[in-house]
């Protein structure tokens, strides 16, 4: 728990002005970043010949084209391993991951060093071109400046959070000029409920980063579409099979993701190496399939025009975009799985078009509105956000009917990859490291409670050699029923009661029991006290008194239900 | 009326000593009528330094074999050539910030100075059509320059990949500012030029640029791609009722810079301050339409003085003109001409080799 919800708070006026300062600041700041990061990607694209544009004026010297296709990211990935093994502590690239354990469980950001260098990695490894996403980093960066309120100590509960949040919003706001989606994404995906006291700056910080990058940068939409409507009603019946079809994509795409990252691990031993060969892979690629290079921004844009591609070049494409981003995530090159994940679906949806309308002969209303429902579909299933990818539609092509059919595939997508995988590939990484949101917040944040913590130390214990009239005398003058019987090698081997003598104990928590479990398993336990043991070798620990644990668990609850429902 | 006569006797005078005169070389025609009254007279007249303007074909190579220690001072030039005249050292480095002041380069945006040379003007490679041709629906976006079927008729287009391949992007939906980049793949021309494939029967090609007004004029063509200066003369002087589509045009820019073998840097550079100010721009853009380059000058922009056409609504940047526009990458242009013509022949070969495909 943050230091600050221990305290006692400031007086409404004085939070609501913290809250405000906090929104724009943060807002402010975290938006200058993410515009100077976008830049500073752009300009290494550029510099580096990862960008087409900077790549074609280069054309009459082939040998350099291909000297740069290779040496970029291999040498980017080579920098990025160095930069994680020797100046972060901790040795590895920070993300949404990171943002959401510690929003969620009130604990601080990795230390700040960590967060710097992971960012100029991420911008490292975006400018060479590796096969990642950039907004990933960017999530980190805003909530790196939340996470500097922490220093203030004010008086306002749950403020890291919410500092946090800001950030968060207003980095997406500016990087895809979308404030709505930006505002949802905070909300969906970090913060997970809707209080109106992290609501309010919230937003506010997402209409700075609005302002930002509209009325200071004017930054057009990312993805403007032109798009008349969708033609025939039977389409809708096409987007939903479609959003069905790209979840099982987007499952494989996540289970290779997490596969590759121990797959290379068992395969290179020296960390810092990984980063430099998976960038050698991506050159390799791109030699024969340039479009895999970077962000693909132009490939994306090709996905919506019709004929842009053949039906094999799509397949062909898919799979090594799918592939090399599991291999440079695996690998350990900083950024994100959004963008890459935007082009794959994209992708796929120009394959989904071209069955349908080739092999199958129906028509449609062209490929556009395909490649863009089946680009957010495969987003929504990997980042778990579906109202945040159907507002992004809406903010990136500012196109009602593309977002009506857009709607369509992601929520068909989300069912099945909800139902097949988890609810996206952030929760269940957090489920591998034992955090599991998959039965709802509160009963993550209880599960993060050991009842080791609850322990007390009056529990009455006894050996062997103990004569019971000793242990009932101190059982009555300590006012409890029962005595925990442990061998001399301090196990425990039953529970004692005047009445009944030693009883085998009818429940026994181990030392990593969280306060969720033990509620769950309390249920008809009849008793004063539930020892607890090592799991290892049933040592015993102590025990935590049933009423300690109901206190803990109301506790608990109750402060999560004033976070959820704060209004200040 | 007396500084005026004051400053003919002075133009008088400095003729007499060629020497002392600062020289500029321009295009000549129309466009040097337009500098003449707009830019250099009014020069010498604030000044007394006369000027005396000659015309070159506008390359570098011109500047690279005329240009000899004294003979030019100041040359405008297209703001790709200026690139590349630049990085040969054959341009004096500017910078903008003294010449004009910080304040002022905002005005500038988005035409930025490059690093010797500084925008003066912009001219737009736009769609015109005949208006006898369609009497009835009428053009409206380049992507009815692509389509036959609405609008059938020949259409007038440079031998060259200049525009005609950003148009066809354009036509496919894709937003300007994504234009140079997908050109810059083998992937972005291929769909450009299978959009050119769908027009490629009725493509009647012009070299000379006075040529598609005229088509358009002689009703060889119904539908021209050209230089927004010359549809605007053929209407203006009657000719034939062209009308310019602004939606995609393909604005590029005109530049001054100061040739490196001048012996005059810092009169030259009063001259570019001096045709740098608004009131400079605004008085050419009165007299022929090619637009300022700072926003500030659109203000001062009014009536055609021997016409009485108001100019404003006739300059390709003019802030009341929707649909898309495409600002030129001029270096794009520059690095990329190469590969762009040998596709584009080899296009050509193709349309010889199957006629009627």
């Amino acid at each position: 728990m943050s230091v600050a919800s221990h305290r006692k708070p400031a007086r409404p006026v004085i939070r609501m002005i913290i809250l405000t300062a906090t929104a724009l600041c943060v807002g402010a700041a975290a938006s200058f970043a993410a515009i100077l990061f976008v830049e500073m990607v752009s300009h290494l694209n550029s510099a580096l010949l990862v960008a087409p544009r900077a790549r074609v004026q280069w054309e009459r010297l082939p040998w350099l084209i291909v000297l740069a296709t290779l040496l970029v990211p291999t040498l980017g990935g080579l920098i990025v391993g160095l930069l994680h093994r020797y100046l972060s502590p901790e040795r590895r690239p920070l993300g949404p991951l990171d943002v959401i354990r510690s929003v969620q469980f009130h604990r601080t950001l990795p230390d700040t060093r960590s967060g710097i260098v992971s960012t100029l990695t991420a911008i490292l490894s975006l400018g060479t071109g590796a096969s990642v996403g950039q907004y990933g980093p960017m999530v980190y960066l805003g909530a790196l400046f939340g996470s500097a309120v922490h220093r203030l100590r004010a008086s306002v509960p749950n403020l890291d959070g919410i500092a946090m949040s800001c950030g968060v919003a207003a980095a997406i706001a500016t990087a895809f000029n979308a404030p709505i989606a930006g505002l949802v994404f905070a909300h969906e995906v970090v913060l997970r409920h809707y209080a109106t006291q992290a609501f309010a700056p919230v937003t506010v910080a997402s209409a700075t980063g609005y302002v930002i990058a509209n009325v200071i940068f004017e930054r057009p939409a990312l993805f403007l579409v032109e798009f008349p409507g969708v033609a025939h009603g039977y389409e809708f019946g096409l987007f939903a099979l479609m959003g069905l079809l790209v979840a099982l994509a987007a499952i494989g795409f996540m289970r290779l993701l997490l596969a590759c990252g121990p797959w290379i691990a068992s395969l290179i031993k020296h960390p810092a190496l990984r980063p430099g060969l998976a960038g050698l892979a991506v050159g390799v690629t791109a030699l024969a399939l340039p479009d895999v290079l970077g962000i693909g921004t132009e490939t994306l844009r090709f996905a919506t025009i019709e004929g842009a591609f053949g039906q094999g070049e799509l397949l062909v494409l898919i799979l090594a975009k799918i592939t090399l981003t599991a291999l440079c995530i695996g690998a350990g090159f900083s950024g994100g799985v959004f963008s890459p994940a935007l082009l794959v679906g994209s992708l796929i949806g120009a394959l989904f078009w071209s069955l349908v309308t080739g092999a199958a002969g129906i028509a449609t209303s062209g490929v556009a509105v395909y490649a863009i429902g089946a680009m957010m579909a495969f987003a929504s299933a990997v980042i778990g956000a579906p109202l945040t990818c159907i507002l992004i539609v809406f903010e990136l092509t500012r196109n009602y009917d593309i977002t009506i059919a857009a709607m369509v595939a992601v929520v068909f997508s989300n069912l099945v990859s909800h139902r097949l995988f988890g609810r996206s590939l952030f929760d269940i990484q957090l489920s591998r490291k034992g955090m599991d949101f998959s039965k709802g917040r509160d009963r993550a944040l209880l599960a993060a409670i050991p009842v080791r913590d609850l322990l007390s130390d009056k529990a009455i214990t006894m050996t062997p050699e103990d004569a019971p009239a000793d242990v009932d005398a101190r059982l009555t003058e300590a006012g409890w029923r029962q005595a925990f019987a442990l061998d001399p090698d301090g196990r425990l081997t039953g529970v004692y009661s005047t009445a009944q003598g030693v009883t085998p104990a009818t429940l026994t928590f181990e030392d990593d029991t969280n306060l969720a479990d033990a509620m769950d398993r309390m249920r008809g336990f009849v008793g004063d006290a539930v020892p607890v043991v090592t799991r290892d070798d049933g040592r015993y620990l102590g025990a935590v008194s049933e009423a300690d644990i109901v206190s803990a668990w109301i506790d608990h609850v109750a402060r999560i239900r004033e976070e959820e429902n704060a209004a200040l | 009326m007396l500084r005026y006569s004051l400053s003919a006797i002075l133009i008088a005078l400095s003729s007499a000593a060629p020497a002392q005169d600062l020289t500029v070389a321009t295009w000549g025609g129309a466009y040097e009528a337009a500098q003449q009254v707009s830019v250099f007279d009014p020069f010498a007249a604030d000044t007394g330094q006369a000027v005396n303007a000659v015309q070159y074909d506008g390359t570098v190579a011109a500047l690279r074999a005329w240009a000899g220690p004294g003979e030019w001072d100041v040359i405008d030039m297209l703001a790709d050539q200026a690139r590349v005249a630049c990085a040969e050292g054959l341009l004096l480095p500017l910078d903008a910030q003294t010449l004009l002041g910080r304040a002022a380069l905002e005005d500038f945006l988005p035409h930025a100075p490059g690093r010797c040379s500084m925008p003066q003007n912009v001219y737009a490679r736009v769609l015109a059509y005949d208006e006898r041709a369609f009497p009835g629906v009428k053009p409206t976006r380049i992507e009815d320059f692509f389509d036959t079927a609405r609008f059938p008729g020949k259409r007038a287009v440079q031998r060259s990949p200049d525009g005609i391949l950003e148009w066809a992007l354009l036509s496919e939906g894709v937003p300007p500012e994504q234009v140079y980049g997908l050109l810059s793949t083998g992937r972005g021309l291929r769909l450009a030029f299978r959009r050119l494939d769908e027009i490629r029967d009725d493509i009647l090609w012009w070299s000379d640029p006075a040529k598609p007004a005229k088509m358009l004029a002689d009703r060889r063509a119904v539908m021209a791609a050209g230089f927004n200066g010359r549809f605007f003369d053929v209407a203006a002087r009657g000719e034939a009722p062209v009308d310019i589509v602004w939606d995609g045009r393909i604005i590029g820019t005109e530049v001054w810079a100061i040739p490196a073998t001048t012996e005059k840097p810092e009169a030259a550079r009063d001259f570019l301050a001096f045709a740098m100010r608004p009131t400079s721009m605004a008085r050419f853009s009165e007299r022929i339409p090619y637009g300022p380059t700072r926003q500030s000058a659109f203000a001062q922009i009014g009536l055609n003085p021997t016409t009485g056409v108001p100019m404003r609504v006739h300059l390709p940047n003019a802030p009341q003109h929707g649909g898309r526009a495409l600002l030129r990458d001029s270096a794009w242009n520059a690095n990329t001409r190469d590969l762009r013509q040998r596709r584009f022949e080899a296009w050509l070969e193709q349309d010889e080799e199957a006629p009627g495909q």
